[in-house]
């Protein structure tokens, strides 16, 4: 633990002079340091919701599932995974092709600032929470999230960005979710980037020659503690049945459309991204979605059906809608404000398409658990 | 608390930030036990508390609360769930470009 520096004018003797003026040297030469990088202050966002409904939870139908998960959880498995060993080889940044350089940093910055904010939510539904079983579930959490973006935040400073985390002395608002909601985000959220990481990993493993840092040989453990965070909401989800049935099953399609839709958007506008990975984003989305879809069945009791003819039109249709409208933002005039609202109103039909599209039905298993497979 | 007023509170806190390897993290405990609601609003006073990277930092700061008025603790309850997407992570930004 580091106190806060003091002055050397309070010392009381030579010796605690000499002590704090070495202290102020070594602080110098790191802030000299950090100063060189490019500094991104992370701005996770401070979230609260109904933890009287969260400690009400019980998970007594659950019981066996939950207790095996959360001794898996605490045994750590992963606890010495994520070091550097020697399978990290050097990386070539300035080599890096420019657009290459930017998108992968905003990849970086992108997924330290989510594990990040996962970190911050779980650890304040943790302090907030009185069921011991909750609060322990989301204590874990909210330390393997923090690895993660330590991890992240490593690999970051090898390319020469520093996190600032003073965002704490700015001022914060706190929003408000419904726990159900939070369930249904973070649980596809968890799943969705399990399917994500691991489809990258198995690529890279046939396609070596495409693997341009070695932070994706990391994937793999990284990706089965997201795995293991699902498993946890999946559990919560079942110990009432109410969420996810009835007019629930309509808001579980609206997430699953509103995840699969947005990742669709978000791969297509990192284009160098993808072809450095020797990846086809359609063909990777279809992966991921059918990944996704294949573990959802575990609690929810429909599927999208993403093999629909409407299906890739609508995607494609949003996308372009939103590639217009970022344009049209960046433009002036009441042209532009046309343009934009144009563009929004394409973006809106196109995601009413998608919401529409039947969904797919299916028997709930009675027990979810599930083991990573991919 | 007013239906449209809003009250301001200061309360100890200690603050931890974590800029290490095993653990990127920073959190601040009302050590009152003072709770926070939906639409207030936190500032913790002092310099920029900066972690030099390796080292765990925990200081006691104060903090003003601005509390949310009923109205607006309402508001945030109804409205926020329009950002709920916020919580999922895509792996990238939503800049269409770079």
């Amino acid at each position: 633990m580091n106190m806060a520096l003091k002055h050397t004018a309070d010392a009381t003797t030579v010796e605690e002079g000499l002590a704090i003026q070495e202290e102020q040297a070594r602080f110098d030469s790191k802030a000299a340091t950090e100063v060189a990088m490019q500094n991104t202050l992370l701005t996770p966002r401070f979230y609260t919701t109904d933890f009287d409904e969260l400690d009400a939870i019980d998970v007594t139908p659950v019981r066996a599932d939950w207790d095996a998960l959360i001794a898996r959880m605490e045994a750590d498995p992963n606890k010495g995974h994520f070091k550097k060993n020697a399978d990290w080889d050097a990386v070539d940044w300035d080599g890096m092709e420019p657009q290459l350089r930017k998108e992968f940093i905003d990849f970086l910055i992108s997924s330290c600032t989510a594990e990040f904010s996962g970190c911050v939510l779980y650890k304040e539904m943790k302090r907030r929470g009185a069921n011991r079983d909750i609060t322990q579930l989301f204590q874990l959490m909210a330390r393997d999230e923090a690895r993660h973006a330590g991890f992240i935040n490593d690999a970051l400073r090898e390319a020469g960005v520093a996190v600032n985390l003073g965002f704490l002395t700015q001022k914060k608002k706190y929003t408000y979710f419904r726990p159900k909601f939070i369930y249904y985000a973070t649980y596809l959220s968890e799943k969705i980037g399990y399917a994500r990481y691991i489809t990258i990993f198995r690529h890279l493993e046939a396609h070596p020659e495409h693997r341009f840092h070695p932070i994706f040989k990391w994937f793999r453990e990284w990706c089965n503690d997201e795995f293991s965070h699902g498993e946890a909401f999946a559990l919560l989800m079942k110990t009432d049945p109410k969420l996810t049935s009835g007019i629930n099953v309509w808001w579980i399609k609206f997430f699953l459309t509103a995840v699969y839709a947005t990742m669709h958007v978000r791969d297509h506008q990192r284009p160098a991204f993808h072809a450095a990975l020797g990846v086809d984003p359609d063909w990777y989305g279809h992966e991921v979605f059918t990944k996704t879809s294949q573990i959802s069945k575990q609690i929810f009791p429909i599927t999208l059906d993403i093999d629909h003819r409407r299906w890739h039109r609508g995607l494609k249709r949003l996308q372009a809608a939103n590639a217009d409208l970022a344009q049209a933002r960046a433009g002036k005039g009441l042209g532009a404000r046309l343009r934009g609202l144009g563009a929004q109103a394409r973006a809106a039909a196109a995601f009413v398409d998608l919401l529409t599209i039947p969904a797919k039905r299916h028997a709930v298993p009675a027990s979810t658990r599930l083991e990573p497979a991919y | 608390m007013g239906l449209l007023t809003r009250e301001i509170e200061r309360a100890p806190c200690t603050v931890e930030v974590s800029h290490c390897f095993d653990s990127l993290h920073a959190h601040v405990r009302f050590d009152n036990g003072a709770v926070i609601h939906p639409g207030d609003e936190v500032k913790v006073h002092g310099p920029e508390i900066m972690a030099p990277y390796g080292e765990v930092v925990r200081e006691t700061r104060e903090a003003t609360i601005v509390r949310a008025s009923r109205l607006e603790r309402l508001w945030t309850r109804l409205t926020g769930d329009f950002e709920v997407m916020e919580l999922c992570e895509f792996s990238f930004s939503e800049e269409v470009t770079l």
